[in-house]
């Protein structure tokens, strides 16, 4: 016989000016098995919980409804209280009467009435509950991380500092990502490549850290703790362990002109054989055959082999895949710059001397195609004014992104902060709409690039820009003096906006985890945890994530990392009891659950006999990926799936105590 | 209004006010509070932060043409609430000054212009005001001889309008304050 506890709380005047509680506890007390009602103002404080763990030693209940808020609030507060009794934590069920009762209705009769009715279903409910244990899943400690910029590679060195072993994977041939290419970093103006080659060569000579560059990933499987991943390891044409990355073989390699650099961003040319930038990590050369004479043109070239001292170049080398089993997965795959050619009127592409914002970063590089001396691409000429285009692409729902991509603010202001010192005399104009400058030093810096270094801000879009008599002419407005405005300019650098890396929304995919409407990869709660993705054991890290700057991207590279390592602290993962399972003597064993199943939860088990026959097979439940989301139990035809928790019976209770 | 930015002539002209003003164009970072506390804003053609905003951007016909500079009370409300510091007064005042060097005469404020040169040609001679002589000579000016007679006998009775004006002690210093601005 049941012998159930209500527990009716007020919620301060969050409920109880709504509900009337008092009516509540009434009914309750009328039904049978019901043993004890109360109410209570506040049923989560201690002496709340205190009173819940009292009655549960005094009648011996064997369940407890608390009329009380989501079950996203404080479940998990009552079930350790009922455990603390030996109480099952499953037997204890949650009536939701504040977020879907008091605070969306008005009326208290009917309000009432309602909050009577879900105590009513979920008294029901806990008379039928089972005992369930939680289930365990153990973990292979070791972790991937997606993505070799300075959010993952600081994630792969807090992972491997924490003494757990990581492979870094970057699709480049090197790694540093997006901030190795930058010039100097805001506020601070200090050199990115002084403090990101630490970084980098830390993460190649960390004993916990494996680093596969040129590589991809290719496929993911599994669940967490228990990952398998594919990695592909693109054909180098290199032998990395012999390389000493002298230079002999691009220095002899005869392609040098025709194929831009991709680090430059076509602003200069490499070889076919190349390093994309001096302090690359790894220092070892890649062949792109796509462009190589010695794959064009049927073996005859082979130059950089003969220059090539420990002979480490090799021809025939093939794609490798690699497999490797992980328990946790850091997705930090960066972002791209938006395309500007839907901006006809600005000229990208048209005319040369109009640079994005990620191309003006490297004429101002020391590394770059100019050596750092700003030159502009037409004719190599100093240029003396600049005007800077902000939000091209962003906050423009039209033709770009609707969001602000939240960098271009200050790195605008730091280009016009380095051309001033750069180019004594000069002058340049910044178009803006806002100026978004929140972080720790920040307003100062732009306000030190108007009034220190004399860039003129003008509020307002430019309209167009076209060429004449070797100047950029700049149509735009100043909406603050209400004019319109007309600039010559020598160049034109516009602040293009943060879109995601191309091929995230595919790795996604893969790893199973949900993207934005722009392939942003999506937070398991935007606030409360933005380092989690809607996966188990698979993190986020970086710009992947939204647009941010580079100590935004660390600190969520060191979230990401302190997670795994709070995962990989316990032997085993602990997931939630209530998830399917399946009555192997009814399966027919049709799969239809593995078809709608969105965690690919569901597999085919076969049943033998002691001989080792197949006897039948069934569908069967993988722990570690299930959900509980319950898909498969509506797909099943022969009714042999339930969650555990949400049994068929159990369901047909709770509705016929409302028809009473 | 269409304005094409010649870089030359927009440096000269930034380059004189900011060594008239001994302040930056540059601090002012547009928020409007001038414009907002202005007694006469209602009256003027630009707002006192267009005026700042135009003449950074060179606009120099505009500004020194505009109503804005002749309306200005001098009445400082601006100056002490801006949050920059920003001489917003002293920003008036000095295109006032371009203004008369340059030979413009306003348009539509005549007569606010030539009280300016009359108050000024005053206060340059006695070191401070002479009611009686600024009124005499403001007249002549504008010719509007018989205008707020009335007030005449009221003022002689209460001891505002003096027969002989005064002169301070050391004019000189008054001739260095205008030495200064030249």
């Amino acid at each position: 016989m049941s012998r159930i506890g209500v527990f009716v709380c007020w919620c301060g005047s969050n409920i109880a000016s709504t509900v009337d509680v008092e009516k509540v506890r009434e009914e309750a007390a009328k039904i049978p098995g019901v043993v004890s009602a109360v109410d209570y103002k506040y049923m989560c404080s201690d002496p709340g919980q205190n009173s819940l763990r009292n009655v549960i030693k005094e009648k011996n209940l064997t369940g407890v409804v608390l009329a009380a808020c989501s079950p996203h609030m404080h479940e998990n507060t009552f079930r350790k209280a009922a455990v603390k009794e030996g109480l099952n934590p499953y037997f204890v069920e949650i009536a939701n009467i504040r977020e879907q009762v008091s605070w969306v209705h008005e009326d208290k009769e009917r309000a009432t009435a309602k909050a009577v009715d879900l105590m009513k279903m979920m008294v029901e409910k806990v008379k039928r509950d089972k005992p369930i244990e939680d289930v365990r899943v153990p973990l292979n400690k070791k972790a991937l991380v997606i993505g070799g910029g300075i959010s993952g590679i600081q994630a792969a060195l807090d992972i491997a500092n924490g003494g757990v072993e990581v492979i870094l994977v970057e699709k480049e041939p090197s790694i540093g990502g997006r901030m190795i290419q930058l010039d100097e970093t805001f506020p601070t103006l200090d050199c990115s490549s002084c403090i990101m080659t630490p970084k980098m060569v830390e993460a190649n000579q960390h004993p916990n850290i494996k680093l596969y560059t040129y590589s991809e990933i290719e496929d993911v499987s599994g669940y967490i703790g228990n990952f398998k991943v594919k990695i592909k390891k693109k054909a180098r044409s290199v032998v990395e362990k012999d390389c000493t990355g002298c230079g002999e073989c691009w220095n002899a390699c005869p392609m040098h002109k025709n194929v831009k650099s991709e680090f430059n961003l076509n602003l200069s040319e490499r070889t076919a054989i190349y390093v994309p930038f001096p302090q690359a990590v790894p220092l070892v050369p890649v062949l792109d055959r796509s462009v190589c004479l010695h794959f064009k043109k049927g073996g005859k070239c082979q130059k950089c082999f003969d220059a090539c001292g420990p002979k480490c170049i090799d021809f025939s080398m093939q794609d490798e895949i690699i497999e490797e089993t992980v328990g946790a997965i850091v997705a930090a795959t960066g972002y791209d710059l938006m395309e500007t050619s839907m901006y006809g009127e600005y000229g990208y592409g048209k005319y040369k001397d109009v640079v994005s914002g990620l191309q003006f970063e490297r004429l101002l590089s020391a590394s770059g195609p100019t050596e750092g001396v700003i030159k502009r691409p037409s004719d190599g000429k100093t240029p003396q004014t600049i005007v800077f285009v902000q939000c091209v692409g962003s906050r423009d729902p039209e033709k770009g992104v609707p969001y602000c991509s939240k960098v271009c603010c200050m790195y605008t202001a730091k280009h016009a902060k380095l051309f001033a010192h750069k180019v004594h005399g000069s002058q340049s104009y910044v178009f803006y709409i806002d100026i978004r400058s929140t972080s720790k030093g920040y307003e100062e810096f732009v306000r030190g690039t108007m009034e220190q270094d004399g860039a003129v801000y003008l509020r307002g879009r430019v309209s167009k820009i076209y060429e004449d008599n070797g100047k950029l002419i700049v149509k735009g407005a100043d909406t603050l003096s209400g004019n319109q405005v007309e600039i010559a300019a020598d160049m034109v650098v516009l602040a293009t906006g943060v879109i995601p890396k191309k091929g995230s929304d595919k790795l996604a995919q893969m790893l199973g985890i949900s993207y934005d409407k722009y392939g942003f990869l999506t937070e398991s709660h935007p606030k409360l945890r933005p380092a989690e993705s809607s996966t188990a054991g698979i993190y986020l890290a970086g710009m992947a994530q939204g647009p941010r700057d580079i100590p935004e991207s660390v600190v969520s590279g060191s979230a990401a990392a302190s997670k795994i390592l709070g995962l990989f602290s316990k032997s085993e993962y602990e997931v939630e009891g209530t998830i399917s399972s399946v009555n192997e003597a009814t399966c027919v064993a049709c799969f239809y659950c593995q078809r709608v199943c969105a965690y690919n939860a569901i597999t085919r088990k076969e049943i033998k006999d002691r001989s080792g026959n197949v006897v039948k097979v069934v569908a069967s439940v993988n722990p570690g990926l299930c959900t509980g989301c319950g898909a498969c139990v509506n797909a099943c035809f022969s009714k042999s799936i339930d969650v555990k928790g949400f049994m068929d019976d159990q369901i047909y209770a709770e509705i016929k105590s409302l028809a009473v | 209004m269409k304005t094409v930015l010649n870089e030359q002539s927009r440096r000269n002209f930034v380059a004189q006010v900011e060594s008239m003003l001994h302040d930056k164009l540059s601090k002012c970072y547009q928020c409007g509070k001038c414009s907002a506390g202005c007694p006469v804003n209602f009256e003027m053609d630009y707002t006192p932060n267009q005026i700042i905003k135009m003449t950074e951007l060179g606009m120099e016909d505009t500004v020194l043409n505009s109503k804005t500079i002749w309306l200005c009370v001098s009445c400082n409300t601006c100056s002490t609430r801006c949050p920059k510091g920003f001489e917003v007064t002293g920003i008036m005042d000095v295109l006032r000054e371009i203004a008369e060097r340059k030979g413009i005469t306003s348009k539509t404020e005549k007569e606010v212009q030539m009280f300016h040169e009359v108050f000024l040609e005053n206060v340059k001679s006695h070191g401070r005001i002479f009611e009686l002589e600024l009124v005499g000579k403001y007249k002549l000016k504008t010719k509007h001889l018989f205008r707020d007679m009335f007030l005449a006998p009221k003022m002689l009775e209460k001891g505002k309008l003096k027969m002989h004006g005064e002169t301070i002690s050391n004019l000189n210093q008054i001739a260095k304050i205008f030495k200064d601005f030249e």
